[in-house]
């Protein structure tokens, strides 16, 4: 308490800022994960919340095998979407940062925000139309005559998914790695160029540790929220294309498990943030290798 | 501080409100499309609007929101439910006294009686049945449900997400066809069946206006469908054709509405809300527009046969299983398995 006192003006406004959001964040993340935490050490039979503590639980998330496949399929999923969109964003940042001229940026920032002007479930049932089975790609395809019937492993699976979350997020992943690209000092490009490099070796040397930081971002940007999508597998993923979020909510709403739903939805957790890890441990190696960090 | 804000909001919300406040506060959870006020004119006319409405699109949802405290006068559950929400407390006896036509009730209504009351007022139903492109698919095979299970029709086949649904099929599929005993193997043989016609399966239809879609475009050319779905599409044109005489029978479900515990508005409005479900006119309406069922058979007999044959209604030859309450456990089992059978499992 005396200590509290004693604190001096800048951080006592640097705590009466932070309250806030951390209360906020406290009531909001906190408390339902601790309630999640708890929830997933018990068992529900039937209507009634039995409160002993059992791992029982985990073991059946970790040992059953169709908890394993819908895990790993939503990180296949997420994976690929994750190296789509981010192999598709990155030229376009470079293009917007390094190539396009100056007074044309913000007109290329506007444009990318496009596609959020509209609702995402709209997008969704978009897609739905396109890849159809009279859909947009279809017709064209047997309009041209390249196809006499219409090709069914468009629509309804694990394709569909990639596709249509790839679109959705691929917006989110062009602008981190574009503000980071702003951010790289065009003189290193000049010094490397009058000391002989290549336009490869500059890029290799100089552009891409310099953007990496962007690319982590967009990485975790991208594949944190697709791993526990659920909206999309439902409307488009057809009966292969479930992922692991359909069976959380699945636990919580149909079969009156909420405690397996938890622990679920914390395996899930577990397992995006070690991949993550993983993936920022990697990130980190390869810049000190480069000598960027 | 606080009352005052509260008195100040209620002033607001009052003076923006019509003079028909009255009609606005009976809350009901309904399935989404059930706001049609076609359904309840009477209670329209005599209070000047239709009640506050919310919405869910399947009834787990629905028992879930009311779990967690969501207070609404009047809800829309279907046959399985009623014993469900009643153990967990949710639902009270209706008082049938103040139904007006309560003889003319479908005798279902028997179905939901617990510990001598009525708890659901059985208002809407409709058959789930063999349909099928006739276009697409050669008429003598539709004669069977194993169409199903058919290689030929290997991803043109679309099934409910509907557990009850589902599992109709997979027991008249299995030789079933009074599933308020089924035993643990009849259920087994159900679901052994349902995983044999998964591989089949593009995708497990959610509404009527998904499997209009699919159907439409040919991408479905046989599902197990609401008698809504063909009714809708032979309106449209398209050539589809429902079979509810299929060798092994097909299925018809009830739907009603239940008293929800500690409603927060008048059981007065809520009585208007359900005599004016049990109006003759709402009958004709749901029929004609709908293809559904009316709870009121006295007015649905007075139809004649040939406007139920029509819209999937009338009766038939072949075996019907009713989806009547089902024992929580077996249901509850039923849940989980399909879950897995949806997941490839």
């Amino acid at each position: 308490m005396i200590k509290s006192a004693q604190l001096d003006s800048d951080a006592r406004r640097g705590l009466s800022q932070i309250s806030l959001p951390l209360a906020f964040s406290v009531l909001l993340l906190a408390a339902p994960l601790a309630i999640l935490l708890a929830m997933s050490f018990w068992t529900q039979d039937f209507l009634t919340l039995d409160r002993t503590f059992t791992l029982a639980n985990f073991k059946e998330t970790w040992t059953s095998p169709i908890y394993r496949t819908l895990m790993l399929r939503s990180l296949k999923i997420s994976i690929i979407v994750t190296v789509l969109t981010v192999g598709l964003a990155y030229p376009a940042a470079y293009y917007m940062s390094f190539v396009a001229p100056n007074n044309r940026k913000a007109m290329l920032v506007f444009l990318i925000t496009i596609p959020f002007w509209t609702s995402y479930l709209m997008r969704i049932f978009l897609w739905k139309v396109i890849l159809g089975f009279n859909g947009v790609v279809n017709g064209s395809l047997i309009g041209l005559g390249f196809i006499d019937t219409p090709l069914d492993w468009i629509s309804y699976n694990q394709f569909a998914v990639i596709i249509t979350l790839s679109h959705a997020w691929l917006p989110f992943a062009v602008l981190p790695i574009f503000v980071v690209m702003e951010k790289v000092n065009r003189s290193y490009l000049e010094a490397a160029q009058d000391l002989g490099d290549t336009p490869f070796q500059r890029f290799r040397r100089i552009t891409l540790p310099l953007s990496m930081p962007g690319v982590v971002a967009a990485t975790l940007i991208v594949f944190i929220p697709t791993i526990g999508d659920y909206v999309t597998p439902k409307l488009v993923g057809g009966p292969d294309g479930l992922m692991i979020a359909n069976m959380i909510e699945i636990q919580f709403k149909n079969a009156n498990n909420a405690p397996l739903g938890a622990a679920l939805a914390l395996s899930a957790l577990l397992l995006v943030s070690s991949v993550a890890g993983i993936f920022v441990w990697l990130n980190r190696r390869y810049l000190k290798a480069e000598g960027a960090a | 501080m606080l009352r005052t804000m509260k008195r100040t909001t209620t002033a607001i919300a009052v003076a923006a409100m019509p003079t028909l406040a009255a009609a606005q506060e009976l809350i009901v959870l309904d399935w989404s499309g059930f706001e049609d006020p076609g359904f309840i004119g009477a209670y329209i006319k005599e209070h000047g609007g239709p009640p506050n409405y919310s919405f869910f699109g399947e009834e787990e949802e629905a028992f879930q929101k009311l779990r967690a405290g969501f207070e609404v006068d009047v809800a829309h559950p279907c046959s399985q439910s009623v014993s469900k929400w009643q153990l967990a407390g949710l639902i009270e006896p209706l008082d049938t006294s103040r139904i007006d036509r309560w003889d003319d009730v479908n005798e279902v209504k028997e179905a939901f009686v617990i510990d001598g009351d009525y708890y659901m007022l059985p208002t809407d139903w409709g058959t789930t049945s063999l349909v099928y492109r006739t276009d697409l698919v050669n008429a003598s095979k539709m004669d069977s449900l194993q169409a199903f299970l058919d290689p030929e029709f290997a991803g043109r086949v679309s099934l409910p997400n509907n557990v009850d649904d589902v599992y109709a099929l997979g027991l008249l599929a299995t030789g079933v066809i009074d599933w308020s005993d089924v035993t643990q193997e009849q259920f087994e043989a159900a679901s052994a069946w349902l995983r044999q016609a998964h591989p089949n399966v593009v995708t497990y239809w959610a509404d009527n206006a998904e499997l209009a879609q699919l159907m439409t475009t040919g991408e479905v050319s046989l599902a197990w469908a609401w008698n809504e779905t063909p009714t809708t599409l032979i309106g449209e044109g398209i050539p589809v054709a429902i079979n509810r005489e299929a060798a092994e029978g097909s299925s018809s479900w009830f739907c009603g509405y239940v008293n929800v515990v500690d409603g927060p508005n008048s059981e007065d409005l809520m009585y208007d809300f359900l005599n004016a479900w049990m109006e003759p006119a709402t009958t004709d309406y749901i029929v004609d527009a709908w293809g559904y069922g009316s709870g009121n058979q006295t007015q649905m007999a007075s139809l004649g046969s040939e406007v139920l044959d029509s819209v999937g209604l009338g009766e038939v030859s072949a075996p019907v299983l009713v989806q009547g309450p089902l024992d929580n456990q077996m249901r509850e089992q039923m849940i989980v398995e399909f879950e897995k059978i949806k997941a490839g499992f």
